[in-house]
């Protein structure tokens, strides 16, 4: 764990540890939770087993998809552990640096009052963190292609 | 928010090189004098100095001077710009957790 570049949350979900992987590994049920409501997400891929592609798309209305996370499982212990990484996509090709390069790791434990759930997210290098840093501002993407396009101008010509 | 964009492309210029990334990465574990920390990069003294300029003329870090010795720190406030980052994303985590928790703890979801 790297404090300046990585998050882990801890909690204890008042449900059976099968009710949690199915809600993770069942592509109807991940719909449910994965993005904010009322954007809508759809599961293009979940083929959960190590080297499978984790594919999903969003919508604002329901009709019009656009892309959302594309990667693959790196590690999978049925009904414990899921290892997923965005930094090679779901065909295997080293990703370039958006949405956001991260290896993510969920693990499901036995608990008295339901199931043990602990997420650590590992995160790619500052120079993404700086520019993510202003897409968390709700920017766009437009203004911060334009700037990041313009500082790599201007280093061009230097 | 124009003030904004300037501050955060100094930020980004300054972190687009391997060496200065590099001096970030070992500042993160404490200060260092530039001596020691030049020694880790394969390069000369001159030119090693150039990107210590640029990370502190873009406030990544700070430089004191006391006798022969000039120490490098990492600026916290400078960085905050990149800690932001990380509560956004601690916060989309969170936020996903709540949502698989309502779902798997709603009594009338039917159970698979």
């Amino acid at each position: 764990m790297n404090p300046d570049l990585d998050l882990t949350l801890e909690r204890v979900i008042r449900a059976p540890r099968d009710a949690v992987w199915s809600a993770w590994t069942d592509p109807s049920r991940l719909e449910q939770w994965w993005v904010p409501a009322p954007t809508v997400c759809r599961v293009d891929r979940l083929d959960v087993r190590p080297g499978g592609g984790f594919v999903t798309r969003m919508s604002d209305d329901g009709a019009r998809f656009v892309p959302h996370m594309d990667a693959t499982f790196l590690v999978v212990d049925d009904g414990e552990r899921i290892v997923f990484t965005t930094a090679i996509d779901s065909d295997w090709r080293p990703a370039s640096p958006a949405p956001v390069l991260m290896t993510a790791e969920i693990t499901l434990s036995d608990h008295p009052d339901g199931t043990g759930y602990r997420v650590v997210v590992r995160h790619g290098d500052p120079a993404a963190r700086a520019l993510h840093e202003e897409l968390g501002f709700s920017v766009g993407w437009g203004s911060v292609t334009e700037q990041l396009a313009g500082i790599v101008e201007s280093r061009a010509v230097r | 928010m124009a003030q904004y964009s300037a501050e955060l492309d100094g930020v980004l210029v300054a972190l687009a090189d391997p060496t200065r990334r590099g001096v970030i990465r070992r500042l993160g574990r404490g200060p260092k004098s530039v001596g020691d920390l030049a020694r880790e990069f394969p390069m000369t003294l001159p030119s090693f100095m150039k990107h210590v300029r640029m990370l502190e003329t873009n406030g990544l870090i700070s430089t004191v001077k006391h006798g022969r010795v000039r120490t490098c720190a990492l600026s916290p406030d400078r960085l905050a710009l990149v800690d932001d980052w990380l509560a956004e994303q601690r916060r989309i985590w969170e936020d996903r957790t709540d949502r698989l928790e309502r779902l798997v703890t709603d009594p009338t979801e039917e159970r698979r």
